[in-house]
């Protein structure tokens, strides 16, 4: 009775359990997409960008740290999110009106504005990244996950998509992102509230993450340990 | 002279891409965009996992990718006919499952079709047997297989997968 009970718990019924249209996102990466992706003018973006200053920082370092930092953020994967948000794919109150008044050009005159700014923060200008160093034993935790995920669960390392090792197209790169932020939207993959990944990656795996891991791995790239490759510096 | 002809025909034809109805049938029935998967087609993400067939047999469908099987955990039920339709999102990849015979190479732009069955109940961990880049080897997933008894009973469009834990 209670493997019957098991097995029935163990369901989920896919079909049934979010949106009615379960299409995570309409972007491709088929060469026009990709052309016109990295087809901006950063000048013009630059004067763009003035609007997003206030919250994204001067330098693409935001303030405060549940807001992403996109300074030196590859172009494909911010521009997949402005498109995700304009086509309410990415649920975001404040993004998704400011994405929707976005040209497709000046979106990629953005974007190519962001991906330019260096990665390493001026420090007098920039209070919230690097954040504090976690302590050694979750630094270690996490280390272990970037570098070398967990086989047994199927967890792949983080480093193998997210740089500096490696990088898949369209997958933002870690390097510089704020803590608070990392951790917000691992919960949210984990709860399935956001849903914009395609082919169910980080779902996927943010849902096979503890959550002592997902706050591990937040204060990690929070910190800028993500800046080198994991197990090259003595942050293991 | 003919013959020479027609071969300095066949890049022309490749570009004016009057050629596209002949690639379509070279191609079979199983051809696929590794690209738009997602959008539509049978490998949309609500059409993932387990599908209970009129006759008692199920079909599994899964998109192997960089460095993930998806669904992550797949319930099938024992003693039937499981026919598995898997595609790659992007690189080669290898689904092997761990105490039995069965190995599906994955081809972007192809869908790979098996007839697996299961005879014992159990976990069967699967790996990925093709290295496809720096995160190949926790490229893993798992197959679960329940009595047929225990399989819970899929209504029309929906698909069955174990909860992730």
């Amino acid at each position: 009775m209670l493997t019957v009970m098991v097995a029935a718990g163990s369901l989920i019924l896919v079909a049934s359990d979010a949106a009615p249209d379960r299409i995570p996102s309409f972007v491709t990466w088929s060469a026009e997409n990709i052309a016109a992706a990295s087809s901006g003018d950063a000048f013009r973006g630059s004067l763009l960008a003035k609007r997003c200053d206030h919250c994204h920082g001067a330098e693409g370092f935001s303030p405060v740290a549940s807001t992403p930092n996109l300074a030196g953020m590859n172009m494909l994967s911010i521009w997949k999110q402005l498109e995700d948000f304009r086509s309410h794919k990415r649920r975001s109150r404040p993004m998704e009106p400011i994405a929707e008044s976005l040209t497709p050009r000046d979106v990629a005159d953005v974007v190519s504005y962001y991906a330019e700014l260096p990665v390493f923060p001026d420090p007098q200008d920039n209070r919230v990244f690097p954040g504090m160093q976690p302590e050694a034993g979750r630094a270690a935790v996490a280390a272990r996950l970037v570098t070398f995920g967990d086989g047994e669960r199927g967890i792949p390392p983080c480093q193998s998509c997210h740089g500096p090792v490696a990088y898949r197209v369209g997958v933002p790169s870690l390097m510089a992102q704020n803590g608070d932020y990392v951790l917000n939207q691992l919960e949210m993959f984990a709860s399935r509230s956001r849903f914009n990944d395609i082919n169910l990656p980080m779902r996927t795996i943010a849902a096979l993450l503890s959550e002592d891991e997902r706050r591990a791995l937040a204060e990690y790239y929070g910190a800028g340990l993500g800046l080198q490759p994991a197990g090259s510096s003595g942050s293991k | 002279m003919f013959t020479l002809l027609a071969l300095c025909l066949i890049p022309a034809t490749r570009y004016y891409q009057i050629d596209e109805p002949l690639l379509k049938l070279l191609r079979g029935s199983n051809h696929i965009d590794p690209l738009s998967l997602h959008l539509s087609g049978e490998f949309v993400e609500n059409n993932l996992g387990t599908e209970q067939d009129a006759d008692g047999s199920v079909t599994v469908r899964m998109i192997a990718q960089q460095y993930l099987f998806v669904p992550h955990c797949i319930l099938v039920p024992a003693g039937v006919p499981v026919h598995l339709k898997i595609t790659s999102a992007d690189a080669v990849h290898s689904l092997t499952l761990n105490g039995t015979n069965y190995a599906v190479k994955t081809l972007p732009g192809t869908v790979s079709l098996a007839e697996l069955q299961f005879p014992r109940t159990g976990d069967y961990k699967t790996v990925c047997r093709e290295f496809c880049g720096a995160g190949h080897y926790a490229m893993r997933s798992e197959f679960k297989v329940v009595p047929r008894d225990q399989f819970p009973a899929l209504r029309a469009g929906e698909r069955g997968a174990c909860v992730l834990q």
